[in-house]
């Protein structure tokens, strides 16, 4: 592994990054009220869990194919909200995963959730299944499984590859209602056409916060949105120079 | 940092420790308060988290370099002990659909044929050739290596394609709910796709080939226009949606370092 390379502006604008995040959860530490939008996928996941209680058929959540990382952790944090509120009506949630470090994880994550939730009986570490290593062969199980427990609620939130798609069809032809999140660009389009909700770029890190409304998780979620507005008003002042600054001015600036 | 041990004793006698000193960690750890407990996994986490940015923004080769391999090396450990993990679960799942005869039955005895032979087999495939001290012979190395090769790339390898394949299909249906024209937004997902779509076959390419190839109608070319589209459109979208979600990581990440995370820090409510 290269080490950072502090001859460019990059490492340096990381930390103001990290700072400005930082800034913004001591911000919310000390007070200051913050605002999040509605995120309407998110508001829907009671709804599917009420959905499927009504059906008495049970729901699947799917945390992505990767491993231990930032998208798997945020996708497990959510499965942990949706067993909180499965528990609250005693329904069940079917989780297959496709890493063995997440399915540890997994377990303890909805163990406790379903504790919270008033119904610590209703969890059944069977239903957090290890299916596969392998991507095509993950999801033929889980295909199956959907299509045998008959599920009425599909949760797709974490980092998807090619098998996004035949996940979210089986279980449009089965009629579960579908909510998804991704930060992987290339699958979000799929998503789209094929469930009822999603969220799509820095909307699924913002997710727990919108959940929770923990005033430090907003305050993290208030320092990205303040990083995103600097970093994009460097893109364009940048590009401005780079179209009417005189060659002379730019090379000054070392743009 | 750490040299292999020649010593085969010392190495088994460091063996065994490691594992007492895990089994005690990991008892004294389920036996703590639940409070004990989430102090303990967030501290590690905070000073883990720490070391991988610390280690790549120090500049070139310094202290913390040294710990690198070693601490892979333990990632690599603890994940192989998880892999035990994953097989105990399938074992149990599919063993009590065989114990309890349910209409699920075969697809776990499927299951158990599957894993029992590949493993074998793949066992076999891999050591037999070093695996006791009167080789093999080459008849039987051959048996070996073709019942693999029948097992992987006979079974496996199609099995995984054909399931990629209905991917094919997926892509047909979505599309055709996703192409519905019901607002002005679908319309003009529908329009952009009929430009991408018939620039990528050569009927479409010569639907319009009698414009001229420079001044302003070149654009109405379908192949300019679909360039234009996933150029300037499409990829603009994409990147600014990476951006955005780019920088999201770097809070989450920020967040699950400290431990603000809740929904996922384990040991309890305390």
């Amino acid at each position: 592994m290269e080490h950072a390379d502090w001859g460019t502006i990059y490492p340096y604008l990381v930390w103001i990054l990290v700072a400005i995040i930082g800034l913004g959860i001591a911000l919310a530490s000390a007070g200051k009220k913050l605002h999040i939008r509605r995120l309407p996928a998110i508001d829907a996941i009671e709804e599917a869990v009420g959905r499927a209680t009504e059906m008495g058929r049970p729901m699947m959540f799917v945390p992505g194919l990767a491993g231990v990382d930032v998208p798997t952790f945020q996708a497990i944090a959510i499965a942990g909200h949706v067993a909180r509120l499965a528990a609250r009506y005693r329904s069940r949630i079917i989780m297959p995963v496709t890493d063995t470090v997440i399915l540890t994880m997994a377990e303890q994550v909805l163990r406790e959730a379903y504790a919270e939730g008033g119904a610590p009986d209703a969890f059944n570490p069977e239903d957090i299944r290890f299916l596969s290593g392998d991507q095509f062969a993950f999801a033929s199980g889980v295909v199956g499984l959907m299509n045998r427990e008959r599920v009425a609620a599909n949760f797709f939130f974490g980092s998807f590859a090619a098998e996004s798609l035949i996940l979210a069809e089986t279980g449009q032809a089965l009629g579960a209602i579908q909510i998804a999140g991704t930060p992987s660009t290339l699958q979000i389009p799929f998503f789209i056409a094929a469930c009822d909700f999603t969220v799509i770029g820095e909307e699924y890190y913002a997710v727990t916060a919108y959940l929770t409304r923990e005033p430090i998780l907003l305050g993290s979620v208030w320092g990205q949105d303040v990083c995103r507005i600097l970093l994009a008003s460097l893109i364009f002042a940048t590009t401005m120079a780079q179209k009417f600054l005189p060659p002379v001015v730019l090379k000054f600036l070392g743009l | 940092m750490f040299e292999p041990l020649q010593n085969p004793m010392v190495n088994y006698i460091l063996v065994v420790g490691a594992l007492i000193i895990s089994v005690v960690i990991l008892i004294a750890l389920h036996s703590s308060p639940p409070y004990v407990r989430r102090w303990v996994i967030a501290g590690v986490t905070f000073l883990v988290g720490l070391y991988v940015p610390l280690e790549f923004y120090i500049p070139r080769h310094n202290f913390l370099t040294v710990w690198r391999d070693p601490l892979s090396d333990l990632v690599r450990v603890l994940a192989g002990f998880t892999i035990g993990l994953g097989i105990v679960n399938l074992v149990i799942v599919h063993g009590r659909h065989i114990l309890q005869r349910t209409a699920n039955f075969p697809f776990s005895l499927a299951f158990f044929v599957g894993f029992i032979s590949m493993a074998f087999v793949g066992f076999l495939h891999h050591y037999k050739p070093d695996l006791w001290a009167q080789k093999p012979s080459e008849g039987e190395l051959a048996f070996w290596s073709a019942a693999y090769k029948v097992f992987f790339e006979g079974l496996l390898l199609p099995l995984t394609s054909t399931v990629f394949s209905l991917l094919a299909f997926f892509i047909v249906s979505a599309a055709y709910r996703a192409f519905r024209i019901r607002t002005l937004e679908a319309g003009l997902l529908m329009a952009a796709a009929i430009i991408v779509m018939l620039a990528n076959v050569p009927v479409g390419t010569w639907l319009t080939s009698w414009l001229p190839q420079e001044g302003w109608l070149k654009w109405l070319r379908l192949e300019n226009a679909a360039l234009w589209l996933t150029t300037q459109i499409n990829a603009p979208a994409m990147r600014g949606i990476l951006f955005g979600a780019a920088v999201g990581g770097l809070g989450a990440a920020l967040r699950i370092l400290l431990s603000l995370e809740r929904s996922f820090s384990f040991g309890g409510q305390g």
